[in-house]
């Protein structure tokens, strides 16, 4: 692991009203690693994602990093600019339209009159299936979003995040509201991401998806990090004893 | 195509436009069945040539709309009104074609955007709006028509025109990305949205689009009829929107048939001409109608496996 963070945050705090939902927040994120973010709903786990892909600004005295480097006015562009790339709990797709439709978005490779490249596209959209591991296949390219089982639109989703040489790919809940057929394929697929060289951050909080991917484990509890610290030889029962550690404090207070 | 996969003949995106092709073609027999006399002619077919044209191509603009989960009823309106700005500009100009043209079409696109920038901007249903910006816009018409307006010579090249534009226009709904992003935001304009899509200025793109060509049949109407008249444009609400739906681009947006839509055309306006011709009473075009767009749903239904809605 290399040792300079691609994301660090230096004391971010963000409060709606009188209401913390971030307090001195320390945290980073280094190349290759897979950290678990978890915590309860209400943590806090939302707010810090949409802080780092910079859909909501934190407040004024915390500070951003990227590359070792203050970022100020800190947007979902610049985020995308700086290979942070973030894949939506509600996973963005129109489905009646193809994958590689769906997977360029936004970003669609055309001639200069605007007409889409399909050609291009397709082959692209290949290349992302295999490189994440995309095992159907039955699914092409072609196929419309709808006609897919909802682990593999996560991975629509997921290949669309590591288009454009992204290097940390922030995935907010992608195994919520699966069968566990569908939630093991999505675990594949973040774990092909970081064999591809991505970093990731694994937002959940069902802890065996959380404790089966993670290199790192980051517990949130109220707004403040509880724990971090890496897997190690963890076993999936110590984790979990952890969380529930951290949850009997939390009630007893 | 490459789209074809093992066990399935027909690729999905073609099954629209076969659906509505298989069902002009069923109707087409069962005319020629019913009485070959008429329908074994040329005369029956030129006549249909005729206003196929201005319904495919009025057609053609509101599949955007729909597909972008929008729905417009105001062109009817502004089909006379940009028609007026026509015959007016070539009355004032004495004949001078292009620059009546380039009004007209500016008038055309000036109403589309009017219903986009209520629609879009200030979040008005688009049924009400358009429905309502009808009676505005004809209104408007009648306010500013003090009566009929001189012949021109008919120039018979709307089927030429129908085709290039159906050319134009497939093009860009299915191949860019423009079409692309009116699909995308009548499924999910969030995700549209959240990869960067402006949503809002595709959707007043869509109804601007139908303004032109409101414009473009106006025109092509006053050709067609060697006149003006500002009830051009009552005719075409109905037809055209069963075009649309008949020929498989479904009412709940998101996807959509520039091929089907003029096949949609070519059924709705045969039928129109077809019952007449056949000497049956003005009275069953109505119910043949009826007949026509409710089988056709049913069989793009079953044809697309669309059970759910």
């Amino acid at each position: 692991m290399s040792n300079q963070p691609i994301v660090k945050l230096v004391n971010v705090n963000k409060s709606y009203g009188n209401v913390y939902a971030l307090e001195d927040i320390n945290l980073e994120f280094y190349p290759g690693e897979i950290v678990s973010l978890v915590g309860d709903n209400g943590a806090g786990k939302s707010t810090l994602t949409k802080i780092i892909s910079g859909t909501e600004g934190p407040d004024d005295k915390g500070q951003i990093m990227v590359d070792n480097q203050v970022v100020n006015n800190w947007t979902s562009a610049k985020a995308r600019a700086r290979g942070i790339e973030t894949v939506y709990q509600n996973r963005a797709l129109s489905e009646q339209q193809t994958i590689y439709d769906n997977v360029f978005l936004g970003r669609e490779i055309t001639n200069r009159f605007g007409f889409i490249n399909r050609k291009k596209e397709i082959e692209e959209t290949e290349s992302l299936m295999r490189k994440i591991g995309y095992t159907s296949k039955v699914w092409t390219p072609f196929s419309s979003v709808n006609k897919l089982s909802g682990g593999e639109r996560q991975g629509v989703a997921i290949s669309r995040a590591i288009l454009f040489d992204s290097r940390l790919v922030i995935l907010d809940e992608p195994t919520t509201a699966m069968a566990l057929t569908e939630a093991a394929e999505v675990l594949e697929f973040v774990r092909n991401l970081k064999t591809s060289g991505k970093s990731v951050i694994f937002i959940s909080h069902n802890p065996w998806d959380a404790h089966a991917v993670a290199d790192r484990f980051v517990i949130l509890e109220r707004g403040k990090i509880v724990f971090d610290g890496p897997k190690g030889s963890m076993s999936a029962d110590d984790f979990i004893a952890l969380l529930h550690k951290f949850a009997k404090k939390d009630i007893k207070s | 195509m490459s789209e074809q996969k093992k066990g399935k003949l027909i690729p999905e995106r073609l099954k629209p436009v076969l659906g509505a092709l298989i069902f002009f073609v069923v109707m087409l027999a069962a005319f020629i069945a019913s009485s070959p006399e008429v329908f074994l002619t040329v005369g029956i077919y030129s006549a249909v040539f005729l206003s196929l044209p201005l319904f495919a191509i009025m057609g053609m603009s509101l599949v955007f709309v729909t597909a972008a989960g929008e729905i417009d009823l105001a062109f009817p309106s502004i089909i006379p009104l940009s028609g007026l700005a026509f015959a007016w500009t070539l009355q004032q100009t004495n004949l001078n074609f292009i620059l009546a043209a380039i009004f007209s079409v500016v008038v055309g696109i000036s109403c589309g955007l009017l219903n986009g920038f209520l629609i879009t901007k200030l979040g008005l249903s688009s049924l009400i709006t358009t429905l309502g910006m009808n009676f505005a816009f004809i209104g408007l018409t009648n306010v500013l028509n003090n009566g009929e307006v001189g012949s021109f010579g008919p120039i018979p090249a709307q089927m030429f025109w129908m085709f290039a534009i159906a050319l134009v226009l497939g093009m860009i709904f299915h191949r860019h990305k423009f079409g692309l992003h009116v699909r995308v935001a009548g499924d999910n304009p969030e995700a549209g949205r959240a990869m960067g899509v402006n949503i809002e200025r595709t959707k007043i793109l869509c109804f601007a689009l139908v303004g032109l060509c409101a414009s473009i049949v106006g025109i092509l109407g006053i050709f067609l009829l060697s006149t003006y008249f500002s009830t051009m444009g009552e005719a075409y609400l109905l037809p055209t929107l069963a075009a649309v739906f008949v020929g498989g681009t479904p009412v709940t947006g998101g996807k959509g048939t520039i091929g089907g839509l003029v096949i949609g055309a070519a059924t709705v306006v045969f039928i129109q001409t077809g019952v007449v011709a056949a000497g049956l009473d003005g009275q069953w075009t109505s119910l043949g109608f009826g007949l026509v767009i409710v089988l056709s749903l049913l069989g793009h239904r079953k044809f697309s496996g669309r059970l759910t809605r």
